[in-house]
């Protein structure tokens, strides 16, 4: 007996009755195909957080005002623990710094030309934002340091901004008030597209820090503190001095916690593997049970099938067939049945995958991951589900099953 | 070639009746042989047959089959015998219903150890009992004679030491009853062993030898023909 020959009878056997063997593959096509998506969309997920480690940049550090675990930037914060000193002791003193933007930031607020109104997010920085936050001033100029010790009324406003307030016109020296404050635009943004978290990242105004703090929100703290660092191999280790600074300046005794919150891109990557974790955890027993029922269909279909076709086994054990031969066959059949499904099931999966991103935000990365997990889950599954009917095949009395 | 020595079998019907089907039998078949037995339904042929065939084993007595103690072999080994020593022809055929002709015939070889072209050696054995223009017929589209070819051409097709025909006519017309026992004399010419079960004297007039068996021993054995 041939192990090739066995495997051509499977295939011959499946091939003989095509309904029963689309049913059973049924179940194993549906579980894998949402293993593939789901699979997909966790390479997807990943590779969204690693583009958003790489949008909040691999060499940055920020400093949150307050404790707690806040992503992203704080609005209008009003915890008053960090102040301007904080962010310029910390440039002077910590010596892997290459570059700070102190920046006190508000929630969207109404913003009126004589053209139109809009809502847009301020933020109150220095000079070096446009450095820090890799963002130029495409029209105009960016605020100067003058600007920040005059505490003029100057904006740079970004393009979404520009396009609501002044459409196709150009807004540089136009005026607008924000909360019935006016200011002069002085330059517009480049454009920087949509944050991961989906924010329309054109959607903002810079103004001078201490126009923001003295004038607009009567405010003397800050809300964060961004730093560029010259070495991004000794994150761990400025943090600590950053932290060990912060602690001095503020009085903190041994034992209090911090009253400020690092962001780096580690932290970014955790929070969003954690989301994703927990998210795929839990598709992942969605896809287990589907795969489950869909062994327990095949075995039960490959036992309908062993009793309907005891007359075949038993000719087949008059023929010269072992108890193994008929075995291997009924086992082939299923993990034949299983592993196409299987295979199926991937490239349905790929492609559903790549149709549900026309349609949602999801991204979808296609990779060989799903073709190994459906050939080791659906094989795993046929295995399980054909070794009962399998035995019983093979045991069956010759002579009971021939006159059956 | 095939001695047997007082064969009993017995089935415990309901767990509780013994039915003695085969109460002592012995038998000598020689080599190239043409053996009907001929008994009244329901009178041992069949359980005969199965064990004479190495599908079933006697409660007591002794199988010899070409030397060989039957008995002592294993369940591996007695299909390893089955397969290359015995040729079962079936009252209802028993094809494979999905399987073409050739699928059929092809279908002892797989589980041989021997290797060759199994769709050669199919092709000839269909040849030979003259269905050449069928071999890709499924077994529907056959008529009743032609099936009952199709079975013969399987079971030859490993070259076996015994053909065992198990009312190999029983459900055939006459026309293709004649048909396919006009094979069984051609392969008796050919000098192989063939052992017949009937109820039809007309069928076992065909053969060299005639047993007669009664309430599951044998009550004569004479040669005819």
């Amino acid at each position: 007996m041939k192990t090739e020959l066995t495997i051509k009878e499977s295939f011959k056997g499946l091939g003989r009755n095509k309904t029963r063997t689309f049913l059973m593959m049924l179940g194993i096509i549906i579980g894998i195909t949402t293993l593939t998506i789901i699979v997909s969309a966790i390479l997807g997920a990943k590779s969204d957080v690693m583009g958003k480690v790489a949008k909040f940049g691999v060499d940055q550090i920020s400093i949150n005002a307050g404790a707690g675990e806040i992503i992203g930037v704080p609005q209008d914060t009003p915890v008053t623990t960090l102040k301007l000193e904080d962010a310029e002791a910390i440039l002077s003193e910590v010596k892997n710094i290459k570059s700070m933007a102190p920046s006190l930031n508000t929630r969207a607020l109404p913003i009126k030309s004589s053209n139109g109104n809009t809502e847009a997010n301020i933020q109150a920085s220095t000079p070096q934002w446009t450095e820090v936050w890799d963002t130029r001033a495409v029209a105009g100029e960016f605020i100067t340091d003058e600007d920040l010790s005059t505490m003029a009324r100057v904006a740079v406003i970004g393009q979404t901004v520009a396009k609501e307030l002044f459409g196709s016109e150009d807004p540089v020296g136009k005026q607008i008030r924000i909360r019935e404050l006016p200011f002069t635009v002085k330059g517009v943004l480049q454009t920087k597209g949509t944050s991961p978290s989906g924010q329309d990242m054109d959607n903002r105004i810079i103004i001078p820090l201490t126009t923001g703090q003295k004038r607009l929100l009567n405010r003397d703290h800050i809300g964060t503190i961004k730093v560029v660092l010259r070495d991004p191999s000794k994150m761990a280790q400025t943090v600590e001095e950053i932290r060990h600074l912060l602690r001095e300046r503020h009085n903190l005794q041994t034992g209090v916690a911090d009253d400020f919150t690092f962001i780096t891109p580690k932290q970014v990557t955790d929070v969003a593997t954690q989301v994703s974790t927990a998210l795929s955890l839990f598709l992942i027993v969605i896809s287990a049970i589907s795969l489950f029922v869909g062994g327990i269909v095949v075995g039960n279909i490959m036992l309908i099938s062993v009793g309907e076709r005891k007359r075949e086994i038993g000719l087949r054990r008059a023929l010269g067939a072992r108890k193994k031969d008929i075995l291997a066959q009924f086992l082939f059949e299923s993990i034949a049945v299983t592993v196409s499904g299987g295979l199926l099931g991937v490239i349905l999966g790929l492609a559903g995958g790549k149709i549900l991103t026309l349609f949602t935000k999801l991204s979808m990365v296609i990779s060989w991951e799903p073709f190994v997990l459906a050939f080791l889950f659906s094989g795993l599954v046929g295995v399980l589900a054909g070794i009962s009917p399998a035995k019983r095949a093979a045991s069956l009395d010759p002579v009971e099953a021939l006159r059956s | 070639m095939i001695e047997l020595r007082d064969i009993a079998k017995t089935y415990k019907k309901n767990g509780e009746v013994e039915v003695r089907v085969l109460q002592g039998v012995s038998l000598d078949i020689k080599k190239g042989e043409f053996v009907a037995i001929m008994a009244p339904s329901g009178m041992g042929k069949t359980t005969l047959m199965n064990i004479l065939g190495c599908l079933d084993r006697p409660t007591s007595g002794t199988y010899r089959l070409e030397g060989v103690e039957v008995e002592k072999l294993n369940d591996d080994q007695l299909s390893l015998v089955r397969n290359e020593k015995i040729g079962f022809v079936f009252q209802t055929f028993n094809l494979l219903p999905r399987a073409s002709a050739l699928e059929n015939v092809e279908l002892p070889m797989i589980y041989s150890p021997r290797s060759g072209d199994l769709r050669k050696k199919a092709t000839e054995a269909l040849n030979a009992v003259g269905l050449s223009d069928r071999i890709h017929y499924k077994p529907s589209e056959l008529s009743g004679g032609q099936q009952q070819r199709v079975a013969i051409a399987r079971a030859l097709v490993n070259s076996p030491s015994i053909i065992l025909a198990d009312e190999p006519t029983g459900n055939l017309d006459s026309a293709s009853s004649t048909e396919i026992m006009a094979i069984f004399e051609g392969l008796h010419r050919e000098d192989r062993t063939l052992i017949l079960v009937t109820h039809e004297a007309d069928i076992a007039a065909h053969a060299k030898r005639l047993i007669q068996m009664k309430d599951g021993k044998v009550v004569q054995d004479k040669k005819i023909g």
